[in-house]
């Protein structure tokens, strides 16, 4: 019952509800993990919903702060180690496009669903990528262009990861309206993103490996 | 089983078979049904689709009787701009070039004459200049014509314009002050709409297009909308077309109505209703083309979304048909086989009045 009016207030944007029924779980003994489990649900829905046009960048913006605010709660109840840390996420748009839009969007489903997210903005040069790559050793890069004659600057920006040296450590995510998978493979990205949501799933399966690897 | 010759969304070379092609008709329909809830084209319509897009001919054309309205995005500056990307660069004077050369070597049958950034802000500081140039192309065509700019409302926002930039403040979670923000922006916006179009009639231009509408969202699409009411009752006969920037209309202030109905999630068929009702004599819907997936994925999407716009309309639907949009692929020269294929398709099935 209490998960599922969790569930139901981060859906619909009620962030100070949100908070109060994430206490009430802990005090009905709801195992906290648990409960950001159907959190988590109710951001996917959220993801799906957004995808339709059914609700808009506000309404993903204040669901993402119900769940940010409802983990805030939950995790103070969890040991450390169990917590995990935030993936951090760099992201922009190339050099020589100034179209933004898309590019926050993608940023705030990216914060959504837990990524840590640095958003350079728009019209960014592959220089300002490195050094932010060098400055919060993220573990993904991701570059937007909305152009077909900006698209070929996500590649300058996956070379110039390449001649500082720290290419390899870190996934990088291409995407944007005249970006394609077979364009991605081209310039040498890790991954493309058709729509916001697409770039959120592959970046968690990306996450999920690079765990994996560095377990091995 | 054997393969035909078409292309992918990005422009690309493929080939398909028979029954590929008619799954991808199939889904392509069933995708926009789905979204705007609309009806799936009919088994006819995906027949006549799939035998225009197996045509043998590189280039195919429309049948005799089936010719309609043609106007080219923003006219002939194709002659004049270089924009280091496209355009010819031509050592011409605009007005020979907007006017003359459009109409009688193009064959359009409107003339659009843009402002040169796109956008109607900048075009309210040289609108003496516009309206001088304007008036020579008049006295040297015959075929209506249009002056066409963005509302852009980008332009209004920080740093080129007073007002806050509202996605910042919607990150921010303090949409309340990012939607006092887009509603200021649209009034302006709307102001700059109404100042130009003005000064341009008092030079005898034949309509306004205000084009990439709801570039910017709701808002923008908001500020083309009230624009088109306001000009509509001082200048009756001044003709406005209204070409879209996207498929569906962002919704960033999310509130915002016009004749009772939310402007945010609105599909082409429902956006056409809007402009209808705020008195466009032309509309344009946009449907987006995706890259990654095939050409005939796209058109198919592309005719069911235009067919159920054309169906409710009471006015003229010329759909926006060039690069990444109205199933042609993105590609900076779009290629000529799906050019022609999907105009082609646009009028004999989906029954659009000009392209």
């Amino acid at each position: 019952m209490e998960l599922d009016k969790l569930y139901n207030a981060i859906l619909n944007q009620d962030v100070e509800g949100a908070v109060k029924i994430a206490e009430a779980c802990l005090k009905a003994g709801i195992e906290p993990l648990r409960a950001l489990d159907h959190a988590s649900e109710a951001i996917r829905q959220v993801g799906d919903l957004y995808g339709r046009s059914e609700i808009f960048l506000p309404q993903v913006v204040l669901s993402a702060e119900a769940i940010k605010k409802v983990a805030d709660v939950l995790l103070k109840k969890v040991p450390r180690k169990k917590r995990g840390e935030k993936a951090k996420f760099i992201i922009g748009t190339v050099e020589g496009d100034i179209h933004d839009i898309g590019k926050s969007i993608v940023a705030t489903m990216l914060e959504a669903q837990g990524f840590d997210v640095i958003d350079l903005g728009r019209d960014v040069a592959a220089e300002k990528f490195v050094e932010a790559v060098k400055k919060h050793k993220p573990a993904f890069v991701g570059c937007s262009a909305l152009m077909t004659t900006t698209a070929i600057a996500q590649r300058e920006v996956i070379d110039a990861l390449k001649e500082a040296g720290v290419r390899d450590d870190v996934k990088v995510m291409v995407g944007g309206g005249a970006t394609t998978e077979l364009h991605a493979k081209e310039i040498g990205a890790d991954e493309w993103g058709a729509d916001a949501m697409d770039a959120v799933v592959k970046a968690k399966r990306l996450l999920a490996s690079r765990t994996c690897l560095l377990k091995k | 089983m054997p393969e035909h010759l078409t292309r992918r969304g990005d422009g690309r070379l493929i080939t398909m078979t028979g029954k590929q092609i008619k799954d991808d008709l199939e889904l392509g329909s069933k995708d926009a049904a789905e979204r705007a809830k609309i009806p799936e084209l009919t088994g006819e319509d995906l027949e006549t689709l799939y035998e225009i897009i197996i045509d043998a001919n590189k280039v195919v054309a429309v049948k005799h009787g089936c010719e309609v309205v043609l106007s080219a995005d923003a006219g002939g500056s194709t002659f004049w701009i270089d924009s280091g990307t496209s355009g010819l660069g031509m050592p011409i004077e605009r007005s020979i070039a907007q006017g003359a050369l459009s109409e009688r070597v193009l064959g359009l049958d409107i003339l659009q004459f843009p402002e040169s950034d796109g956008s109607f802000k900048p075009a309210k500081v040289i609108v003496s200049y516009l309206a001088n140039v304007i008036h020579n192309t008049l006295h040297t065509s015959i075929s209506p014509l249009e002056f066409m700019a963005m509302p852009n409302l980008g332009y209004f926002y920080k740093p080129d314009g007073q007002w806050p930039e509202p996605i910042s403040l919607i990150r921010e979670g303090k949409n309340d002050e990012a939607r006092k923000s887009m509603e200021g922006a649209a009034r302006e916006c709307h102001d700059a709409i109404i100042y130009v179009a003005k000064h341009l009639r008092r030079v005898g231009v034949d309509g306004i297009n205000i084009d990439t509408v709801g570039a910017a969202g709701d808002p923008d699409f908001y500020a083309a909308l009230t624009a088109t009411e306001s000009l509509k009752k001082v200048y009756p006969d001044l003709a406005v077309q209204m070409g879209m920037a996207t498929e569906a209309v962002h919704g960033f202030h999310t509130e915002l109505k016009y004749a009772g109905e939310r402007l945010a999630g609105m599909w082409p068929h429902q956006q056409l209703k809007v402009a209808e009702k705020a008195g466009v004599d032309i509309f344009g819907p946009v449907i987006n083309t995706k890259p990654h997936l095939t050409f005939p994925w796209n058109l198919s999407r592309a005719v069911t979304f235009t067919k159920a716009c054309v169906r409710e309309a009471t006015i003229p639907v010329h759909p926006n048909m060039g690069m990444g949009v109205g199933g042609v692929p993105m590609l900076e020269t779009p290629p000529l086989d799906t050019v022609t294929r999907a105009n082609k398709a646009m009028i004999e099935i989906a029954g659009v009045d000009g392209i």
